[in-house]
C-alpha cells in the first residue's frame, strides 16, 4: 500500500518528467523524413557535426588536463585568498554564458590582447581557436566543481598510506588518488564533453557565428532558424538531444551515483 | 631512546596537541588510551608526517625528524578501517611498499608477500578483491601491507576494535610474535585495556590534547598521576610479580613479595616463561571477595590484610586493604558491606579464586633483557 503522500510525490514527478518528455519528443515528429535524411547529409550540417565534435573534443581534453591540478589543490591544500580562487571559479556558472562570450570578445578582440597577438601572427577570435577558448571557459568552472567533489570523497588517508610506504606526493598522485578517483573523472569527462558540444551563446559572440565556418550544431540551429529553415533547425536540435542522450545514458551505465 | 617526542604542539584551529613529551625503546610496545576526540588520532598522524607541528622536536633513531617528508621518515600506519587500496587485489596491496624497492627481484618481492602472508594467515585469499573481504581479513591484510617493508615504527590506530574478540587475540599473538622476531617497535591507541594487557610494555593516557601520564603498565594502573588518570584507568589491581610454575596441579604461583604468592591458572601465558620471570599480575576488583573469616573454600588464594580506605559511589563501595605492604581494591555492595561491619583499620580476608588471577607475559620479557 502506498501512502497518499508517497502517491502525491510520485505523480508530481510524473507529471513533470512527462511533460518534458512531450516537449522534447515533440520536436522529432515536426521535419519530414526526407526533410530530416535532406538536412541530415546536407553539406552545412555535416560541416557543423565535424566542427562540433572536434573543437569539443579538444576543448574538453584541455579542461580535464587543467582541472585535475586545480581541483586537487582546492580540495587538499590551504593557501591565502583559497577563498577568492573558489568565489572566482564559481562565477562564471552563476551569470549567464552570454556574458562570458562578451567578456573574451572584448578581451580577445580589439579592446584587448588582440594587436599583441597579431604581432605574433595569432587571432583569437573568430575562427576555431575561438570556440575552442569559449568552450573552455564556459566548461571549466563545472568541470571543477565536479572534480573538487570527487577528490574531497577519496579519503586523504589513503594518500598517508601511500606515502608511509615510501611513495612521493606525486607517485602517490598517480598511483592511488587518480585511481581512487576515476569513476568521477569519468563523470566529469562526459559531462565536460557535453557542455562543451551545447556551448551556444559564449561560441556565437568568439567565433561569430560565420556560415560554414565557425558554425557548430547549437549554431547551426540558430543561424537556419533566423533564416526560416526549419528543417535544418530542428535536426540540428534533434542531433544535440541524441549526442546529449547518449552521453548521460554512458555515464548513468558506467558510473555510481555517488560520484556525480 | 628509540622515538622521542619533546615539547610537541600542534595547532589544528579548532584543536591543540600541547606539550607531549613521550619516548619509547627500540623494540618497546607503547599503548596511548584516552576518551574519543583526546587527540590520539592527530598525534599519530603527526609523527608520521601529516600534521605540521607548530613546535617541538621529533627524534627517530636519534634524528631529527619533523623536516623529513613523510615518505622518507620509515614509519608505518594501520587504521581502526584499514584503508586498502580498492584498485588494487590483496596481493597487490601487500606488495606496494616493496615495489618502491628497485633492489628487490620480482621473485624476491612474491617470496616476502608470501611469507608474510603465510604468518598472518591470509595466503589463501591473495588474489582476492580487497572489496570482498570480512573485517579480520581486510585488517590483516592492512598489517601485512606496513610490515612487510619492515618499518622502523608501526602506529597502529584502533587496529583491532572492528574485529571480534576471537580474532583480536589472534592478531594479538601474530602481532607479539613478529615485534619479538623483528623487534619492531610499536605505537598503539587503543581503548581496549584488553590490548593493554596483553601487548603494552608502556601506557600512555591522553586528554584534550595533552598527555596526562606516560610509564609503564604497572606504574600507570597502580601509580596514576592525578584525578583524571585514575578515573578513566578505573580501579586496577596491578602488580609485578616473579612466576614459579607448579605442572602438577596446572597451576603457576606468582610471587609478589616475599610474603605474598598468588596463585594463578594461566598456565597457557607462562609456558614459554623460565621460572622466575618478572610478570604483570591483574585481578580485577569485582573478583575479589572478602569475609571475616578464613572460610575453608575452593579459591586458591586467601589473604589476610588490614581494611585503609573506604569509598562510597552510590550503591557500590570500594575497599582498600593493605596485605603484607601490597595493597588490593576491591567493589562491594552497600549491604554486604554492612553485614561484614567493615572498618577502617580492621582486619579482613580477601579471597581470590586462581581463574581471576591474570598474568601478562608481555611486560616481563623485556623488562627482564633491559635490567
Ligand atoms: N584536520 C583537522 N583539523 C582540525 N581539527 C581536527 C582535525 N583532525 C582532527 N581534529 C580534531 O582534533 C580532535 C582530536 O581528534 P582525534 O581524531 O585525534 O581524536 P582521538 O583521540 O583519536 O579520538 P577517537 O578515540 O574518537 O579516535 C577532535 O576534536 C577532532 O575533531
Ligand atoms: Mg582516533
Amino acid at each position: 500500500m502506498r501512502s497518499k503522500f508517497e502517491w502525491l510525490f510520485i505523480i508530481i514527478t510524473s507529471v513533470i518528467t512527462i511533460l518534458f518528455f512531450i516537449v522534447i519528443g515533440n520536436m522529432f515528429l515536426i521535419p519530414t523524413y526526407e526533410g530530416f535524411i535532406k538536412a541530415l547529409f546536407s553539406q552545412q550540417m555535416i560541416f557543423a557535426i565535424g566542427l562540433t565534435l572536434s573543437t569539443s573534443v579538444v576543448s574538453a581534453i584541455l579542461v580535464i588536463l587543467c582541472c585535475i591540478p586545480m581541483a586537487y589543490t582546492l580540495s587538499r591544500y590551504e593557501f591565502r585568498l583559497k577563498w577568492l580562487f573558489k568565489i572566482i571559479l564559481d562565477l562564471p556558472m552563476a551569470f549567464p554564458e552570454i556574458v562570458i562570450g562578451i567578456a573574451l570578445l572584448m578581451f580577445l578582440g580589439n579592446y584587448g590582447i588582440s594587436r599583441w597577438l597579431g604581432f605574433f601572427g595569432v587571432n583569437l577570435v573568430f575562427n576555431s581557436a575561438a570556440i575552442v577558448i569559449a568552450q573552455f571557459f564556459v566548461a571549466l568552472p563545472y568541470a571543477i566543481k565536479m572534480l573538487y567533489s570527487t577528490f574531497n570523497y577519496v579519503d586523504s588517508r589513503y594518500e598517508f598510506v601511500s606515502r608511509s610506504l615510501g611513495y612521493s606526493e606525486s607517485d602517490t598522485f598517480f598511483n592511488v588518488t587518480l585511481p581512487l578517483a576515476k569513476q568521477g573523472l569519468f563523470a566529469t569527462s562526459i559531462i565536460t564533453l557535453a557542455r562543451c558540444i551545447g556551448t551556444f551563446a559564449a561560441v556565437l559572440f568568439v567565433g561569430g557565428g560565420i556560415l560554414m565556418k565557425t558554425e557548430t550544431l547549437s549554431i547551426a540551429m540558430y543561424l537556419n532558424l533566423s533564416t526560416g529553415d526549419i528543417d535544418m533547425a530542428i535536426t540540428a536540435g534533434i542531433l544535440l538531444v541524441i549526442i546529449s542522450f547518449v552521453t548521460i545514458a554512458v555515464m548513468e551505465k558506467y558510473v555510481k551515483e555517488q560520484y556525480v | 631512546m628509540f622515538l622521542e617526542i619533546k615539547d610537541l604542539c600542534v595547532d589544528l584551529g579548532q584543536f591543540k596537541l600541547e606539550n607531549i613529551n613521550l619516548s619509547i625503546e627500540k623494540g618497546e610496545y607503547l599503548i596511548l588510551i584516552g576518551p574519543t576526540g583526546s587527540g590520539k588520532s592527530v598525534l599519530l598522524e603527526t609523527i608520521i608526517g601529516f600534521y605540521k607541528e607548530n613546535s617541538g622536536e621529533i627524534l627517530l633513531n636519534g634524528e631529527k625528524i619533523n623536516n623529513i617528508l613523510p615518505e622518507n621518515r620509515h614509519i608505518g600506519i594501520v587504521y581502526q578501517d584499514h584503508v586498502l587500496f580498492p584498485n588494487m587485489n590483496v596481493y597487490e596491496n601487500i606488495i606496494y611498499g616493496l615495489k618502491r624497492n628497485k633492489e628487490l627481484s620480482e621473485q624476491e618481492m612474491d617470496e616476502k608477500v608470501k611469507e608474510i602472508a603465510k604468518i598472518l594467515e591470509i595466503d589463501h585469499i591473495l588474489t582476492r578483491d580487497v572489496t570482498t573481504l570480512s573485517g579480520g581479513e581486510s585488517q590483516r591484510t592492512a598489517l601485512a601491507r606496513s610490515l612487510i617493508v619492515e618499518p622502523d615504527l608501526v602506529l597502529m590506530d584502533e587496529p583491532f576494535s572492528a574485529l571480534d574478540v576471537s580474532t583480536q587475540n589472534k592478531l594479538i599473538s601474530i602481532i607479539k610474535k613478529i615485534g619479538k622476531e623483528k623487534n619492531t617497535t610499536f605505537l598503539h591507541v587503543t581503548h581496549n585495556f584488553n590490548d593493554i594487557w596483553n601487548l603494552a610494555d608502556k601506557v600512555g593516557v591522553m586528554k584534550n590534547g595533552s598527555l596526562h601520564q606516560i610509564g609503564s603498565v604497572f606504574n600507570v594502573f597502580s601509580k596514576p598521576a592525578n584525578d583524571f588518570v585514575a578515573d578513566f584507568v578505573g580501579i586496577q589491581n596491578v602488580f609485578e610479580g616473579k612466576i614459579k610454575k607448579n605442572n602438577q596441579n596446572h597451576l603457576v604461583n606468582v610471587n609478589i613479595n616475599d610474603n605474598i604468592t598468588l596463585v594463578s591458572s594461566d598456565v597457557e601465558v607462562c609456558s614459554h616463561l623460565e621460572d622466575y620471570t618478572n610478570v604483570l599480575v591483574t585481578i580485577r576488583p569485582e573478583n575479589i571477595i572478602f569475609s571475616n573469616e578464613s572460610m575453608n573454600s575452593s579459591a586458591k588464594n586467601i589473604l589476610k590484610g588490614t581494611v585503609i580506605d573506604v569509598t562510597y559511589s552510590g550503591p557500590i563501595m570500594g575497599i582498600t586493604v593493605d596485605v603484607d605492604g601490597i595493597v588490593f581494591k576491591g567493589l562491594l555492595t552497600r549491604s554486604s558491606f554492612q553485614s561484614l561491619d567493615i572498618q577502617v583499620d580492621k582486619d579482613i580476608y580477601i579471597i581470590i579464586k586462581s581463574l581471576n588471577v591474570h598474568i601478562m607475559d608481555r611486560y616481563s620479557s623485556f623488562k627482564l633483557e633491559k635490567s
